[in-house]
C-alpha cells in the first residue's frame, strides 16, 4: 500500500474499477503487516457482520419455507461478533497461508505483502455483503456467487503481480490457495453446524 | 527382470482398443450428463416427464448414475488402464482379443442395463440398480478386465510395479468383490430378486459396497490415473514414491471400514456408526498425502502450464479432490450428518468429487491422451482453456447452490414447534428450493457445455487420424531385449 492507496476510499475505488493497478502498486511495496492489519483488514471484516446486524434485527434471515427467523438481540449480537471473529480469522490465516506457500512458489516472503494481497481481495467481499441488509438466503447466495467468483478471477490474475512470480507459477499458487479457501470455507459450515446441533446457537420455529 | 517376454518383429503397444474406450467414454458423458441436466430440470418442472414413466425422475436419475460413474468413469479407466500398464511395464497387452473382447461387452452391459433402468427394472440399491443377470455379466466382463491386467503385470520388463498399477490393481480387485457380495441375490424371475441378506444386514452390506465403490473406483481408480499422467504431463517424477506407496495401503486399510457412515442414527449398531465415523476421519490422511504429492509433483513442472492446457485440468482437480475428501469425513462426523444427510448438501459433496475431481481429471488425461494417440496437436488450445473456465464455474454453482439449499433444509428439517413436532412440512420445505435448483441447472449446463465442447475439440483432433503404434522401448526388430 503506497502513499497513494494510503486510504480507504481510494483503494476501495481502485480495486473495484481498476484492480490490477491496485495489484501493480502492490508489486512496487513493502507495506508492515500491522499496518494493514490496523489501517484496513480489521475495518473491511467489520461490514459484514454490521450488515447482517442490521439486516437481521430489522427484517429477521427468511430461509424460504418458513416466516423470517427473528432472533433475540442478544443472540443477534453475539452471532454477529462470532461473524467478525471468523472473518478476521479466515483473512489473517490465508495471509499466513499465502505466505507459507510462497516458499514452494518462489514468491515475496513478507507477511505485510501476503496481508495486503488478502486484503484487496476481501474488498468485493465487503462491499457485496451489502446484500446482508436484505437477509434472505436465497439472496445473498445469488450476490455470494459472482462475488466469489470475480474473487478467485482476482487471485488468479492478481497474485503473480503482487507476489512477482510468473503466470504459471502464479496459477499453481493461486490454484493450492482456492483449494485452502473451499477446505476453510467448509470446516467453518461443519463447525457451525457441530455447534448447532449441540445446541449452541439459534433455535428455529419454536 | 530377467524375464523377457516373447518378442516378435510386430511388437507395439495395443492403443486400438484405448481409443476405442476413449470415445466410448465420450458418448456416455455425452448421455450420462445430458441424463443428470434432465432430471436437475425436472426438479424444477415436475411436468417435462410428459407422463412417461421412462421419462420420470425415479428411472433418469438412476440411468444418469450409472452412465456417468460405470459408463463415462469405468470406460475412461478401462483405457487409461491398458495404456498405462502398457508403458510401465514395457509390454502390449498380452491377450488382445480380450480386451477387445472386454471393452465392447462393457458397453454392452451398461447399454442394456441403461435401458433395463428405463423399464423400471431395478433392485433399489443406490449404485447396483441393475438385476441379476446384469450383475453375472459385469462380474463376468471385470474378470476379464482383470485377467487382461494382470496378465500384462505378469508379463512385465520391469521390476517394479509402478504405484498407478497399484491403484488400478486395487480397483479391480475390490470391485470384484464389492459387487459379487452386495449382488448375491434370489432370482424371483429373470428380472426380478431379492437379496440374500435381510433388514439392516443388507443395508450394511449394500453400504459396504456403496462407500467403497467411491472408494476404489472413483478415488482409488482415477488416483491411478493421476499417478501415471501427472508425472507424464509434468515430464517429471512423483515428487515423494515413498509416499504414494504409503499413501495406498493406508487408503485401502482405512477405507474398507468407513461405509456405516451413510447409516448414521439408522436401525444399525451404534458402534458399527462410530466405527465408520473414526475410519472416515483417519482416511483424510492417505487422502491428503496424495494430494499433497501432486501438488508438489506438479509444482516443479510449472513451464509445462504454458504449452499443456491438459494441466491446468489436472492442478484444478487436485484442488477440488482435497475438498471432497475433507468434506467426506466432516460429513462422517455423527453431528455433522444430523444436519447434512437427506439433504442437498450430500448431492453437492458428491458432484464437488464428480465434477470437479473426476470428470476434470479425465477431461485432462484426455487432452493429453488422444493427441498422443495420433500424434497431433490439439485441434484447439484456445477452446480447451474456454473448457476449463466453463468447467470451473459450473462446477462452483453446483456446489455452492447445493450447499445453501442443503444447509436451509437442515435447519428446516430439524426444527421443532413446542409439543416438539416438526415445524414445517417437508412438502413446504422442498417448495422454497426451485430456485436453488434453478441456479444448480445452470452450473450443470455450463459444466455440460465445457464437456461438449471438449468433444467437439477432441473429435477434430482424431479426426482422419489414424492411431499411432509405438513400440515399446529397448525392443529392436530382432526381437532382442537391449
Amino acid at each position: 500500500m503506497n502513499n497513494q492507496t494510503s486510504n480507504v476510499s481510494p483503494l476501495v475505488l481502485k480495486v473495484l474499477f481498476r484492480p490490477r493497478e491496485a495489484f501493480e502498486d502492490l508489486a512496487r511495496a513493502e507495506p508492515s503487516p500491522y499496518r494493514v492489519f490496523f489501517r484496513y483488514l480489521i475495518w473491511f471484516a467489520l461490514l459484514p457482520p454490521l450488515f447482517a446486524y442490521i439486516g437481521g434485527s430489522r427484517y429477521g434471515w427468511d430461509l424460504g419455507a418458513a416466516n423470517p427467523l427473528i432472533l433475540a438481540e442478544t443472540e443477534l449480537r453475539v452471532v454477529s461478533a462470532l461473524y467478525y471473529v471468523v472473518l478476521l480469522t479466515a483473512f489473517v490465516s490465508t495471509a499466513f497461508a499465502s505466505q507459507w506457500m510462497s516458499e514452494t512458489y518462489g514468491a515475496r516472503k513478507s507477511l505485510g505483502v501476503h496481508m495486503a494481497m488478502v486484503t484487496i481481495l476481501a474488498v468485493p467481499v465487503t462491499v457485496g455483503s451489502a446484500v446482508h441488509l436484505y437477509p434472505h438466503v436465497f439472496v445473498n447466495l445469488l450476490v455470494f456467487i459472482p462475488v466469489l467468483i470475480w474473487v478467485i478471477y482476482l487471485l488468479y490474475v492478481g497474485l503473480p503481480v503482487a507476489l512477482n512470480i510468473n503466470q504459471e507459477r502464479g496459477m499453481l499458487m493461486a490454484s493450492s490457495l482456492v483449494g485452502w479457501l473451499l477446505v476453510g470455507f467448509v470446516t467453518l459450515l461443519g463447525v457451525t453446524v457441530v455447534l448447532w446441533t449441540n445446541g449452541l446457537g439459534p433455535s428455529i420455529g419454536a | 527382470m530377467t524375464r523377457t517376454p516373447q518378442i516378435t518383429t510386430n511388437v507395439y503397444y495395443h492403443d486400438g482398443v484405448v481409443r476405442f474406450l476413449v470415445i466410448c467414454a465420450m458418448v456416455w458423458a455425452v448421455l450420462g450428463m445430458g441424463a443428470g441436466v434432465y432430471v436437475a430440470a425436472e426438479l424444477i418442472w415436475p411436468e417435462i416427464d410428459f407422463g412417461q414413466f421412462w421419462l420420470s425422475f425415479g428411472r433418469l436419475r438412476a440411468l444418469h448414475t450409472n452412465a456417468v460413474i460405470f459408463g463415462f468413469g469405468v470406460s475412461a479407466l478401462m483405457a487409461t488402464a491398458f495404456y498405462s500398464v502398457q508403458r510401465t511395464c514395457h509390454v502390449p497387452l498380452p491377450t488382445l482379443r480380450l480386451a477387445w473382447v472386454t471393452a465392447m461387452l462393457w458397453q454392452v452391459c451398461i447399454l442394456t442395463g441403461g435401458l433395463s433402468l428405463l423399464a423400471g427394472m431395478n433392485t433399489g440399491k443406490e449404485y447396483a440398480e441393475l438385476e441379476w443377470p446384469f450383475d453375472i455379466a459385469i462380474a463376468i466382463v471385470w474378470i476379464s478386465f482383470g485377467v487382461v491386467f494382470f496378465a500384462t503385470i505378469a508379463r512385465r520388463r520391469i521390476k517394479p510395479i509402478y504405484i498407478s498399477n497399484w491403484f488400478y490393481g486395487g480397483l479391480i480387485i475390490v470391485i470384484a468383490m464389492l459387487h459379487v457380495v452386495n449382488s448375491l441375490a434370489m432370482p424371483a424371475t429373470l428380472f426380478k430378486s431379492y437379496p440374500v441378506y435381510a433388514g439392516a444386514q443388507d443395508a450394511i452390506v449394500q453400504w459396504w459396497y456403496g462407500h467403497n465403490a467411491v472408494g476404489f473406483l472413483l478415488t482409488g481408480g482415477f488416483l491411478g490415473m493421476l499417478y501415471y499422467f501427472l508425472p507424464k504431463q509434468a515430464d517429471r517424477p512423483i515428487w515423494s514414491y515413498k509416499l504414494s506407496v504409503v499413501a495406498f495401503w493406508s487408503f485401502t486399510y482405512a477405507y474398507i471400514w468407513a461405509g456405516p457412515h451413510h447409516l448414521h442414527y439408522n436401525s444399525i449398531p451404534d458402534w458399527v456408526q462410530n466405527l465408520g465415523m473414526v475410519m472416515s476421519l483417519i482416511l483424510l490422511a492417505p487422502s491428503w498425502a496424495t494430494m499433497i504429492n501432486g501438488i508438489m509433483t506438479v509444482s516443479g513442472a510449472w513451464e509445462k502450464l504454458r504449452t499443456d492446457p491438459a494441466l491446468k485440468f489436472i492442478v484444478l482437480s487436485l484442488a477440488f479432490y482435497g475438498l471432497a475428501t475433507f468434506e467426506g469425513p466432516m460429513m462422517a462426523i455423527k453431528s455433522v450428518n444430523a444436519v447434512s444427510h437427506f439433504t442437498d448438501w450430500t448431492i453437492g459433496h458428491v458432484h464437488s468429487g464428480a465434477l470437479g475431481w473426476n470428470a476434470l481429471i479425465v477431461f485432462g488425461t484426455f487432452y493429453y491422451l488422444v493427441p498422443k494417440l495420433v500424434d497431433a496437436k490439439l485441434y484447439s488450445v484456445h477452446l480447451a482453456n474456454v473448457h476449463f473456465w466453463l468447467a470451473l464455474a459450473g462446477t462452483m454453482l453446483y456446489v455452492l447452490s447445493m450447499w445453501g439449499a442443503g444447509v436451509s433444509q437442515g435447519l428446516l428439517w430439524l426444527s421443532l414447534d413446542e409439543i416438539g413436532e416438526p415445524s414445517f412440512s417437508f412438502k413446504d420445505i422442498m417448495a422454497s428450493m426451485p430456485p436453488y435448483y434453478l441456479l444448480r441447472l445452470v452450473g450443470g449446463l455450463t459444466f455440460y457445455l465445457g464437456t461438449l465442447l471438449m468433444i467437439f475439440n477432441l473429435v477434430m483432433t482424431m479426426k482422419g487420424r489414424a492411431t499411432v503404434r509405438i513400440r515399446p522401448p529397448e525392443v529392436t526388430v530382432s526381437g532382442e531385449a537391449q
